[in-house]
């Protein structure tokens, strides 16, 4: 009966630890493929998306959005504020790869002001992307626009 | 009571006796264009053929003498431009059952050169290399849009002997006649803006912005046409034939018709009559069957088509279109050149 007790509780607490770890993992955003893909790796918050998101079937864009930069995990980002081109953002990060785009997914459902992403990217943009780009801070702002690879939800 | 039965019987006779001769006038008219434009070379196009793949036909243009140039139930094949000299034919080839985006063909697929009958058809590179090729004027060179930049490629050799960056442009390039510019869509204030490039010097300027996009030179190489779908249409809009100079001045409406999205348009080799395809559904049909292919005078530009009532009131100059509807395709091109001779 001990046995069976405490075979019982070993598992419980590894189920714990496992869901604790997922958890973690989640918290962070850290996967294998935002810490791999791109040469550039940061947490950040989604600072002002201006204009709609379109959902447009017919026709794919990138739209640039503004993000706090919270954490360089990876290369270098010489700014506090990025601008980053998300591709087809209406569409979820896990479906949006497609016949233009091919390399590109992550776990973000929806883009939201406030929350905090962690990304693999690469910079400029138009090394990268060839498409149209929503750029609602042009003439604006003359910082190179980077491009997101990998996008996770990651905890504030 | 009589009387008034009499009167409208009358007024109906004489209705329907107007409506005719309109109707018949209008059909003398494009009767007549049909056979002023009849021996004026060929038009080669994209249409599914028998087999139920894209393949490549030539017309006459006035849609007699058609046939089937490349025939092959194993491909699909798009896209078809004659070199300048109209000795050789460039063209992309899909896998079986590709579906051929509207935006993305010129990325798809392998690049293809063969004989203008079709004849002899050679693949250059692999699959997706040599994207968006367009012919120098002398036919010796082709441009490429790559992500690196705009490509200058000798056929030849096949390597790359000129370079330009390419400034935001992402799609649909093509090469002046005069080998002076290229045109292309870009990414400027806005996207979908039809740009203008110094073929020398890199250095670009805005054709039209807003909405605009599948550009192609006039053979003066001076004006440019474009599908564009203007702002301030009621819901989604309908996308109009429209004409600028290269400097982005004197912008024109071509052709419009409200509940059509017109696309593919391209110029006969004196400038005097203009291509388009006519969809109900936008993006041009190149996912599908595409559209009916038109011919119009340019003579006759600005041209309204249709009730459309909502356009009219926009361009009240507009004359009443007379277009030569002829099959279904998709991106027609139209050479003098007489290579249309059967095999």
């Amino acid at each position: 009966m001990k046995v069976v007790s405490t075979l019982i509780l070993s598992l419980a607490v590894l189920s714990g630890v496992s869901c604790a770890k997922k958890t973690g993992k989640t918290d962070t955003g850290a996967d294998p493929k935002v810490t791999t893909l791109g040469s550039i790796e940061v947490t950040a918050q989604l600072a002002e998306i201006r204009g709609d998101l379109i959902n447009d079937p017919l026709y794919d864009y990138a739209h640039v959005m503004k993000y706090k930069v919270l954490q360089v995990h990876r290369g270098k980002v010489d700014k506090d504020t990025i601008y980053i081109g998300h591709y087809n953002p209406a569409k979820p990060r896990d479906s949006v790869a497609d016949a233009r785009v091919q390399q590109i997914g992550g776990n973000v459902k929806q883009f939201r002001v406030g929350d905090v992403h962690r990304m693999a990217l690469e910079v400029p943009i138009d090394d990268h992307y060839m498409g149209g780009i929503i750029n609602k801070y042009f003439g604006e702002v003359d910082d190179p626009l980077y491009w997101a690879i990998w996008t996770n939800k990651a905890a504030k | 009571m009589m009387a008034k039965q009499v009167f409208r019987l009358v007024i109906f006779v004489v209705g329907l006796c107007l409506t005719s001769a309109i109707l018949g006038a209008q059909d003398d008219k494009v009767a007549q264009l049909a056979k002023e434009v009849g021996g004026k070379g060929w038009i080669v196009y994209a249409s599914r053929g028998a087999n139920g793949t894209w393949d490549l036909f030539l017309m006459r243009p006035d849609g007699s003498a058609r046939r089937n140039i490349t025939n092959t139930p194993y491909y699909e094949e798009g896209g078809p431009r004659l070199s300048p000299d109209g000795k050789k034919l460039l063209y992309r080839r899909f896998a079986k059952g590709t579906t051929i985006n509207h935006d993305l063909w010129g990325f798809q697929g392998n690049l293809m050169i063969a004989e203008p009958d079709g004849s002899k058809p050679a693949q250059i590179g692999g699959d997706r290399e040599f994207p968006w090729a367009s012919w120098s004027p002398d036919g010796k060179q082709i441009a490429c849009l790559t992500q690196k930049g705009i490509q200058v490629i000798d056929l030849e050799t096949k390597k790359v002997i000129r370079e330009l960056p390419r400034e935001g442009i992402y799609q649909q390039l093509f090469w002046s006649p005069d080998g002076q510019w290229f045109c292309g869509v870009a990414n400027a204030r806005m996207m979908w803006t039809v740009v203008r490039m110094n073929a020398q010097t890199g250095e670009r300027n805005v054709v039209h912005e807003f909405q605009s996009c599948t550009p192609d030179w006039f053979h003066d190489s001076k004006h440019i046409i474009y599908p564009c779908r203007p702002a301030g249409q009621k819901g989604y809009g309908f996308t109009q034939l429209w004409m600028s100079e290269g400097e982005g001045k004197d912008t024109r409406l071509i052709y419009g018709e409200d509940g059509f999205h017109i696309y593919g348009g391209a110029l006969s080799p004196d400038d005097k009559y203009v291509l388009f395809t006519r969809c109900p559904q936008d993006g041009g049909g190149s996912e599908k069957s595409g559209a009916p292919i038109c011919v119009m005078r340019m003579a006759d530009a600005p041209a309204v088509a249709g009730a459309s009532k909502d356009l009219r009131k926009v361009h009240p100059e507009a004359k009443d279109a007379f277009v030569l509807q002829l099959t279904e395709g998709w991106e027609p091109f139209w050479t003098y050149a007489e290579i249309g001779a059967e095999k």
